[in-house]
């Protein structure tokens, strides 16, 4: 069965760009939220097997939304989407929960290596 | 990746956000230490500078990265607090613009604005802050 994805990310070209590398390694996009507000409610919605979370998105950071979805579902998978000069706020989203990180911009090869870890993580 | 569809993309959005900044920076004009504005420019450079990344852009990702810096820091002491910032970043803006506008017109790379690069990196003995932490939903919501 096909891991189901929730892509977070307030760039549409970021989501799409996602979409078309995990794709085509046969994961399903279940769904995409443009905030970190609509990515608590998808996740609430979906109940993907993981979520890809940009860190910089309106309305509630990537890093709140974490601990929000965390304390809705302790075992909730979220890799964390990062460029250039986050890595203080990586490590706060690792500490506040997340599982792992991918960088921008992307290698589809380590996206996939990455989402396919945090998928198989023990809790 | 296909690289047509994705200039595209970023042709589209690039854009918008553009468009954005400039209301943004209208806004900060009237008050250099109005959060959500700030916050909102933070937010729209960072996603430019991704997306210049993704295409090989250098040109828009170097400036947008510096550019990110340097609002990183204005954010950290809570508003723009030198006179030369504003200006700055209406330069800033323009740069941007002007790479956009390059690459919609050449269907390649942008070329780099060195100038402007080297205008926004901190003053000597300025020291680094830690970035902080991703806009809040009190100040950016409105």
């Amino acid at each position: 069965m096909a891991v189901r994805v929730l892509v977070a990310d307030d760039a549409r070209f970021m989501r799409q760009l996602i979409r078309e590398i995990i794709e085509a390694e046969g994961f399903e996009v279940v769904g995409e939220a443009a905030d970190g507000r609509a990515v608590v409610e998808e996740f609430t919605r979906l109940h993907p097997d993981v979520v890809t979370m940009d860190i910089v998105m309106p309305k509630r950071s990537g890093i709140d939304a974490v601990r929000e979805i965390l304390a809705l579902d302790a075992t909730a998978k979220i890799a964390m989407v990062s460029a250039l000069g986050q890595e203080a706020l990586v490590m706060e989203a690792l500490q506040a929960g997340a599982s792992d990180y991918i960088v921008k911009p992307f290698k589809p090869d380590a996206v996939i290596a990455t989402l396919r870890k945090v998928v198989e993580k023990e809790q | 990746m296909d690289p047509v569809k994705y200039r595209n993309l970023f042709l589209e959005e690039a854009t918008e956000h553009l468009a954005e900044i400039g209301r943004a920076l209208l806004e900060l004009e009237k008050d250099p230490r109005a959060g959500a504005p700030l916050d909102l420019v933070f937010r729209l450079v960072h996603s430019m500078k991704g997306m210049g990344a993704s295409l090989g852009y250098d040109a828009v990702s170097d400036l947008a990265h510096k550019l990110e810096d340097r609002l990183g820091r204005w954010r950290a002491r809570g508003g723009i607090d030198e006179p030369e910032g504003l200006p700055l970043l209406f330069r800033s803006l323009e740069a941007l613009e002007r790479m956009v506008a390059e690459v919609r017109a050449t269907g390649g790379p942008p070329h780099p604005a060195p100038e402007t690069v080297a205008a926004l990196a901190p003053a000597e003995g300025e020291p680094e802050p830690r970035k902080k932490a991703p806009p809040q939903p009190a100040r950016v919501m409105g």
